[in-house]
């Protein structure tokens, strides 16, 4: 079935059944491969995208609930002011290790400061608690969140 | 006669008359009773044709004629066991006092229906009765498909008879006596079987009196909606006014206002019915999504309108467990409204946030919308708990949307408190589930 979705502000028209999940048409139909599969199961967060600038995980969204709305992926998150102080912090306090959930982290990371610019504790568990790192960086990416919102960057 | 004799005699006689008016006390009145008007037999009613398949299908065969009504049956959904072969039955049904499987009504010979007679199968759908005489447990809502015509049940019988034969033996019962008795069945029919056909109200329209045969012959709503008298059969009294059923709550139907289905709009009623989905009603999951994938999502359009004009009829029952309104919109932020349990509040945060929001109105799409829904306004908290072990599916003409099942994912406790969290973030009143009562609903629905 002939679909069009709005992705990093471009119309792309594709072929896929209505109820395929987002992340399957970002990876396999556009070749959009920084976002990340997991789990599949909306449980670690790695695919996460923004839809409407919310913070959605691509792996369970069906096609058929993005149409006309505004979808973001990692590839773009850079050119919005919130991710691109994201993806700076995330540089300079050296964050990733093996990086597979990372553009899901930032992504995380980049919604929750476009809707809270001076998040606490306790906002930055509410918004990330979801996203899972196996190797562990939750302290840098902690640290970088603070450092994003701090408006301390070089 | 002796002064012990007369006194026997009288004893007998006041234990009959007490048995009876227990009896009668017990049973209550018939599903249609409260319509109240004048009843004919079918055959006598001219106005309409309540019985039978929509118009675009009155020209049909008696097998495409049996299919639509089997699927209005739902007969399927008992009868397949997960990973079966469609009507090939074993689906346990868990009861407390054992389990009890379906049977496979394909027609194979030696393990379905194969031998059965037209009688055999009219004996077995309306009166409860097997091919070899054994009696059939109410699990077979045959006290509703006994107002199915004769002819709609032979139609039934056609288009099963038309089904690859599948040979498939369902596991033996495990009742515990004395529910192992088969025959005791015959006392209990009796009493509770009405054993008749529907007859139509001439006090009602056409298309009412086609509502009233659709919900209670075929669709049997009542058997998950109408709570359970002494002799677990369907109380009347309070006629589609929610019950607990495999272990999910089969919520109020009645026409109530506060907690049935008073304030829904006709078009609510009708999405939620032929979707499984009505804007700021959620979505049918567990037993009743099963009824709208497989039965109502088939129904004729006129028939789901029927149906509908006949819910709008049921007297307004209330239920006392559920709230009058219920809630509004949480706050946007976690940290507004409802902060206590930390546990609920940390999973909710990792499982739930990213697809349900921390408002309730889902960024994803209105099906997953929380705000509103009885599950979450439900202080009992059963389907929250329920859907987060299995998850749900809802099919559309957009294609599918679901939720992952948490059950392996999620300690009891940890369920438990989202549930809380979620009642209390969302709903009206914060329910007070144990990881207990969790592994309660697990085992109730475990198959």
């Amino acid at each position: 079935m002939a679909t069009t979705l709005t992705i990093n502000g471009e119309t792309k028209s594709f072929d896929a059944p209505p109820e395929m999940p987002l992340l399957w048409v970002l990876r396999d139909i556009l070749g959009m491969t920084g976002t990340k599969f997991g789990c599949g199961i909306a449980q670690c967060g790695a695919c996460t995208v923004h839809v409407d600038g919310k913070a959605v995980r691509s792996c369970v969204l069906p096609i058929s609930a993005v149409a006309n709305r505004a979808i973001t992926t990692i590839e773009h998150v850079g050119s919005t002011p919130s991710g691109a102080k994201v993806q700076k912090a995330w540089l300079d306090a050296e964050v990733i290790q093996c990086g597979y959930c990372q553009s899901g982290q930032i992504m995380s990371a980049a919604a929750l400061l476009a809707a809270t610019p001076s998040p606490d504790d306790a906002d930055i568990d509410a918004a990330m608690a979801g996203n899972i790192c196996r190797c562990g960086t939750y302290v840098r990416i902690r640290e970088a969140i603070k450092l994003a919102a701090s408006g301390r960057q070089s | 006669m002796s002064r012990t004799m007369r006194i026997l005699a009288s004893l007998v006689v006041i234990a009959i008359v007490a048995v009876a008016l227990g009896v009668f006390i017990i049973r209550g009145p018939a599903p249609l009773d409260f319509a109240g008007g004048t009843k004919v037999a079918l055959a006598d009613y001219r106005a309409g044709k309540p019985t039978g398949v929509p118009a675009k299908l009155e020209k049909a065969g008696m097998v495409e004629r049996g299919e639509y009504l089997a699927k209005a049956a739902d007969c399927m959904v008992c009868h397949t066991s997960p990973g079966g072969k469609e009507y090939s039955g074993g689906l346990g049904f868990k009861l407390p006092f054992g389990t009890l499987y379906s049977t496979n009504i394909t027609p194979d010979k030696d393990t379905g229906i194969g031998n059965y007679s037209d009688q055999d199968f009219l004996n077995a759908v309306q009166r409860g009765k097997r091919h070899d005489g054994a009696r059939l447990y109410p699990a077979m809502p045959y006290t509703s498909y006994t107002y199915m015509s004769d002819e709609d049940v032979l139609a039934v019988k056609a288009y099963l008879f038309s089904l690859p034969a599948v040979r498939a033996k369902p596991p033996e019962n495990t009742l515990s006596f004395p529910f192992n008795q088969r025959w005791a069945m015959i006392f209990w029919s009796a009493v509770f079987n009405p054993d008749t056909r529907f007859a139509p109200d001439t006090s009602k329209s056409p298309e009412w009196n086609r509502g009233a045969y659709l919900a209670e012959a075929l669709a049997h709503c009542g058997e998950c909606h109408t709570p359970r008298n002494l002799g677990f059969a369907l109380d009347n009294r309070k006629k589609f006014a929610g019950a607990i059923t495999a272990g999910w709550h089969a919520f109020n139907i009645s026409s109530d206002k506060a907690t049935g289905l008073g304030n829904w709009s006709d078009a609510d009623l009708i999405a939620y019915l032929s979707l499984g989905h009505a804007p700021g009603h959620g979505s049918a999951s567990g037993p009743m999504g099963e009824a709208v994938d497989h039965s109502f999502s088939q129904f004729a359009p006129e028939d789901i309108s029927s149906i509908v004009a006949y819910l709008r009829s049921v007297p307004p029952v209330p239920s006392p467990d559920l709230p009058a309104t219920t809630a509004p919109v949480a706050p946007a932020s976690h940290k507004d409204g409802i902060t206590a349990d930390a546990r609920g509040k940390n999973v909710f945060a990792s499982a739930c946030a990213s697809c349900h929001g921390w408002s309730g109105e889902s960024p994803v799409s209105p099906m997953a919308t929380l705000t509103g829904t009885w599950a979450v306004n439900d202080p009992a908290a059963t389907n929250v708990a329920q859907i987060v072990l299995s998850g749900t599916k809802r099919h559309t003409p957009d294609g599918a949307l679901s939720m992952p099942a948490f059950g392996n994912a999620y300690s009891d406790d940890e369920i438990a408190a989202v549930a809380n969290y979620v009642t209390a973030r969302f709903g009206t009143k914060r329910s007070k589930l144990t990881a207990k009562d969790v592994a309660e609903l697990r085992e109730q629905t475990a198959e």
